[in-house]
Formats: C-alpha cells, structure tokens, sequence
C-alpha cells in the first residue's frame, strides 16, 4: 500500500485555476519532495491530500483510501502557514494539539520531555508561545508534527528560520523517522536539502506535474553533454570542448554534440594529466528547476 | 475523550483562566453589592431607631395605643412628654431625635409642630402619621384600628385579570422576566465575544490549519459552540447563586419588605428563555460567521457592538411597547431575535403575550437560528483558510457545491 496516491486532481477557486492536472504516488518509508515556484499549486494539492479541500476532478487515497478521522491521528502536518496558540504555555500548546492527534494527555507529556529537551527547548517550556524567538517556534511546530508518531508526515518548509545546527538536527530527525519507516512528503524551495534528502521528487509548475521521478534518473536525463575535471595541473587544449567553466573545485568542460566524455578522458590520459576527479556533470536540481519554470523554456 | 469535548474543554479553560473573565464574573456581583450597599446606606441615613418624643396638650394621646409592630418590622418609639422643656431637654440628651407638638388648639387646625435640633429620619415621621391614625380610631373595633393602620391598598388588574399591581409598584416576581431577559442579553453578548474571539484567533495565528487536519470543522464547530455555552453556564450559576445570595441578605438582614413577594410567574419565565436560548444561537452562529470572514480581530470588535444596539432598541422603544403591548411595535419586535427578549420580558409586565404569536415568534427564531447555522458553517469553511483575504457575503451564499472545509490560495 503507498501511503499517498494522488491521480489526476484538479481544482478551481472562483477563476482561479489553483491545480489544473496533478498525478503523484508516494512510496512507502521515502522522503518526497514536492517542489514548484511560488503560486504553482504546491499548498492546494496538499491541502486536497489532507481533505482540508474538495478536489473539483481526481482522486486521493491516503492511507490506503480516502481520509477518515481515524486516519488524521495518523497523518503529522506542518504548514506552510505556521500556527500555533501565541498566548498559552509552549508545553500545553503541544500536548493540546497532540491530545486532537489522538494522544493520551499523560502520553503526550511524556514523549514532550525527550523531544523538548533534543531541541533545547526544555527550559522554555512554560513559556508563552508568543515570548518564543521565531526558531524556537518553528521547532515546537516540528514538535508539533511529530509528537504522536505519526506514519505518514506532510511537511512545508521544515527548514525555514532555522540556524544551521537546528537545521542538521531536523534533517536528522527526518532521516531517523524514514530509517523507522515513516514516509515524509517535504515541500520546500530550498533545492540542495531536497538533493541531500529526498529519492524521489515531483516539481509542479502552474497546477501541473512537470516533472516527477526518481531525483537521480531525472538529473541524468537533463545532464547536459559535460563532464567534470580535476586535474594536479592546468588541463591542456581538448579537441571537441566548447567552452570550459569552474564549477566549484572542479572545471566543467561543455562538449560539442558529437564529442563523447570517453573521448575526452582518453586525450587527458594521453596527455599525462593526473586526474582527481572525472564525472558525468549533473545540473543541480536549482538549475533544472529554473530550466524547467522558467517561461519559455522547456 | 472525545475530540469535541478536548476542543470544548481547551475553550473553556482558555477563557475561564484569563483575568479579564475573572474580572467579568466578578463584576457583576461587585455591581450588585454596591448596589445594595449603596441603598442599605441611603436608608440608614433617612432613617433613625432613636425614639421620637411627642407632647400633647389636647389629651388625644392622653393613654396611647402603641402602633402594632410586626417580627420583621421595627417602629420606632413614642415617648410622652409633658412639656415642651422636658422633651427639649431630652433632644438635647440625646434621648429622643425630635418631638411633635400637638398644641390645644390642635382639634382646630389639624396641625402640629415638629421640633429638632437635626432632621429626624424619615421612620419617624411616617411612624408618627400612623401612630396618630391609629389613635385617632382608638374608640373603633379592633378591626378596625387594624385596617386603619394597615393603610390604602389598590390593586391595578389588566383587563384580562391575569396582571395586576398593587399601589406598591410591581412585585419582585413581576420583575424578574425582565431581570432575565438582560442577562441572557449579557450572556449573549459575552458568548458572541468568546466565539468571536476563539474563532478570530486560531485564523489569525494560522493555528485553523494544524486544527482541521485533527478533527473535522463539524467537531470543531461543535467544540467551541459547547465551550462557550461551558463559560456562559459557569456565569449564569455564579450570578444566580450570587443574587439568591443578595436577595437573601437584602430580606434577612436589610429587612428590605418589597423582596417578599417572590412570587414567580412561570409561564413567563419560560416564554422568555425560550426565546432567549434561540436568540442566543442566532447570535453565536453569526459571530462564528463574522469571525471566520475577517481580517483582523478589530473588526470583530464592531460586529459585537451592533450587536449590542440591537438588543438595546426595546429600550429606546419602551414607552411605546408599554402603551400599546399588544400593538403592531411590540408584536414586530417579539418575532426578530435580538429584539425579541426584552420586548417580551416588557410586555408581561403588562398584558399576557398570546400564546400565538409566542408560537409565532419561536418559529420564526427557528428560522433564524436554521440560517444562521447554515451561514456560519459555510463561511467557517470557505473563510478559515483565506488568510489576509475578506470572504464575501455572496461567496458564502453563492458556493453552495462545496462539502469540504474550504478556503482560497495556492
């Protein structure tokens, strides 16, 4: 059973065409990205797969099927919108929402403890929401998410005002509750924390699936005809490159259509050069995200 | 427990422990014990327990009879004097607060002469008349004596024969529709605000969203409906156990003789709470609706103050219901909610409300009450989620295709 199956879901606010042909399925224990530029669809889909909207057209099977209030206990949701009570205690805001989520209040206050003190929050805990700084909020919100355990989590923008070791700590937390055998669908703009996270994507662009598959086979697909190079020494003049660029530590050669790599890498072995690194050059998700959204280009 | 009651329960403690609600339920019997302490000190200073001394040179009072004093009811003393020096003598001790004078030539022009050095209290001076016409009476039967110092009592009945008033005014039992009439338009105007306030705040801080992926808007809706009728019931024991407190103590210990007659005329009661709970859920389910289509807490605010002068037009209306109770006003204003309250509770004062038109008026709230709930659903669920964006009025009534919690964005 795939915890999310959404085929072909369409909807409309007034004139505003929010999704307009939208197919997904999610596997079970992965961590998915769903990715698109602002506008593009991302929260209406979500919140068709969270029954929070009526599709006008398709269908959804979370779970299994369609959404029961059974199911909701199971379902951890973190939105994009970030909301929690601004003028009660932090503790009692989170068991609160958990008890909603199922939990027993005893329950909830004793898994509260462990996660409170993983995210250096026990000493704030009776504090008012509202006096917490906004990463200490957005941790209670990911608290939040995962406090009753849940088997499938939808979550937007995990990383947002989180500093670097917030940050490590949530994508460990994630990469945790995946190895368990949660699945996470993970909604975000920042690309390199898909690349880091995320098997399998699906990028929405003006309510449609523009692309959508396994992050590996879609970033060779959009590879471009280069490789990557690092040599001990400056490389020499290579019949068939077009143009050389630095790419990090590494030049990125840009081959003419009929050059292949394997050309390429017999001509620096020709040539004596000691090489540290020889690879296929794969755009980053950022660069195949602008080529995709980009008007006017495929 | 059940998600609703969680919700309901969560409501209740979220208001129960403000300030401001202590506040509110404190006020209202801070209100009532400066209300009776205030007039439990005016009758303290109009009136004084010291004796009041009288001398009589006509012989009327030459052997007085004394003025009949019930449990509950102190006369102040006469004391005879006589002459004129010897109750001076006595003000001047302290003994007596004044003296009259009844001179000789009293059995001519009926007058006699009130002597102080401070203004005696206004007991006394009543006490004194009776005393007087009991002692004018003194060679009548007793039965007489006892009529005489009884006094004037009219009765004032409706035409109907089913109201009636003595010469004192309407009784405590009389007042009381009107009494809680007001205070289930209090109730209503402080559960509005509640249901305002909840609703406004968990769209506000955006919390609405986490929420409905826990429970459907059917249980939530139903939660902070419960919550608020928790918070109003906690208000409505306090106030009734605090006024049976103060009507206690006003009978008991300020002998207060009006609160006697408790006497509670049922039929109307009922008639006014009936209306009263109907009203009160046209009012919550329109503050569910206004509240789920704002932008800002604020706005809320103004919708909770017209509601408040709608409650309060029978009052600027009052003469005219009183004149004509059963006039095309008085029965217009008994079938719209809001109105409806206290325009009943000021009819039965005065004429007894056909059961007809109170059929009338608890159908039409039926009404009400049906399309306000079917308008606070739809805007709950089309409004909830449109954050920063005003819902409006034909989008709730022109969308009626929608069966989920719905909003607007992408």
């Amino acid at each position: 059973m795939n915890p999310t199956e959404v085929t072909h879901i369409a909807k409309a606010f007034g004139d505003t065409k929010a999704v307009v042909d939208v197919s997904f399925t999610v596997h079970p224990g992965e961590i998915f990205g769903l990715l698109g530029p602002n506008g593009a669809g991302k929260t209406t889909t979500i919140r068709i797969m969270l029954d929070i909207f009526k599709p006008d057209s398709g269908e959804v099977a979370i779970l299994g099927g369609p959404m029961t209030e059974e199911k909701k206990e199971r379902i951890g949701y973190m939105p994009e919108e970030r909301g929690l009570y601004q003028d009660i205690a932090l503790d009692r805001c989170l068991v609160y929402l958990a008890t909603l989520k199922g939990l027993s209040k005893s329950e909830a206050n004793e898994r509260l403890d462990g996660y409170l003190e993983r995210f250096d929050l026990a000493e704030h805990r009776k504090k008012k929401v509202k006096e917490l700084s906004k990463g200490m909020q957005q941790k209670a919100q990911i608290i939040n998410t995962v406090l009753h355990q849940p088997e499938l989590i939808i979550i937007d923008e995990p990383f947002t005002s989180l500093d670097p070791v917030n940050t490590q700590l949530v994508k460990e937390i994630m990469g945790e509750l995946r190895d368990s055998g949660v699945t996470i669908i993970m909604s975000t703009h920042q690309m390199h924390q898909v690349e880091e996270l995320s098997d399998r994507i699906l990028l929405i662009d003006e309510g449609r699936d523009v692309l959508y598959g396994n992050l590996n086979d879609i970033r060779r697909q959009y590879a471009g005809n280069a490789v990557l190079v690092r040599a001990d020494r400056q490389l020499p003049q290579i019949p068939g490159v077009e143009s050389v660029v630095q790419h990090n530590q590494a030049t990125k050669l840009i081959l003419a259509p009929e050059t292949t790599p394997q050309q390429v890498l017999h001509t620096l072995v020709d040539d004596g050069v000691t090489l540290e690194k020889f690879e296929i050059a794969f755009p980053t998700l950022d660069e195949i995200f602008i080529q995709v959204v980009e008007p006017g280009e495929d | 427990m059940s998600k609703t009651w969680l919700v309901a329960s969560y409501d209740i403690k979220k208001h129960v422990y403000k300030r401001s609600f202590v506040l509110i339920l404190l006020s209202v019997p801070f209100f009532v014990t400066i209300f009776i302490g205030f007039i439990a000190l005016t009758i303290s200073f109009e009136n004084s327990s010291t004796p009041l001394g009288y001398v009589d040179h006509t012989g009327l009072l030459s052997d007085p009879i004394p003025l009949p004093s019930g449990e509950d009811e102190k006369r102040v003393e006469m004391v005879a004097f006589d002459t004129e020096e010897m109750a001076m003598a006595a003000i001047e001790a302290g003994e007596i607060q004044a003296y009259y004078l009844l001179g000789s030539d009293y059995f001519e022009n009926r007058e006699v002469e009130l002597v102080y050095l401070e203004e005696p209290g206004d007991n006394a001076r009543s006490d004194f008349y009776d005393f007087m016409q009991v002692n004018w009476a003194a060679d009548q039967p007793i039965e007489v004596v006892q009529r005489v110092a009884g006094g004037n009592n009219v009765i004032i009945r409706s035409l109907d024969g089913r109201r009636e008033f003595s010469t004192s005014g309407p009784t405590p039992g009389q007042l009381l529709p009107i009494v809680i009439g007001i205070m289930f338009i209090a109730l209503v105007l402080f559960s509005a605000g509640y249901m305002l306030e909840g609703v406004t705040e968990e769209k506000l801080n955006r919390t609405i969203e986490v929420v409905f992926t826990s429970l459907s808007p059917t249980r939530l809706i139903g939660g902070k409906v419960l919550g608020v009728l928790g918070v109003n019931s906690l208000q409505l024991i306090t106030w009734v156990f605090v006024g049976i407190l103060a009507i206690f103590f006003a009978r008991n210990v300020l002998n207060i003789d009006w609160l006697d007659n408790l006497q509670m005329q049922w039929d109307t009661v009922a008639m006014v709470a009936a209306v009263g709970v109907l009203s009160y859920l046209v009012a919550t389910a329109l503050m569910l609706a206004f509240g789920s289509t704002v932008v800002e807490a604020q706005e809320g605010q103004a919708v909770g103050m017209i509601f408040y002068m709608l409650f309060m037009i029978p009052l600027i209306a009052i003469v005219a219901i009183g004149e004509n109770p059963n006039g095309p006003l008085a029965i217009g204003m008994s079938m719209i909610p809001f109105t409806s309250v206290l325009t009943l509770s000021l009819r039965s004062l005065f004429f007894t409300v056909p059961a007809w038109q109170l059929a009338a008026s608890i159908f039409v709230h039926l009404l009400f009450v049906l399309a306000a709930v079917w308008l606070a659903t739809r805007a709950f669920r089309l409004g909830m989620l449109r954050y920063g964006q005003r819902l409006k009025f034909k989008e709730i009534i022109g969308r009626a295709k929608s069966t989920g919690a719905e909003g607007g964005g992408a």
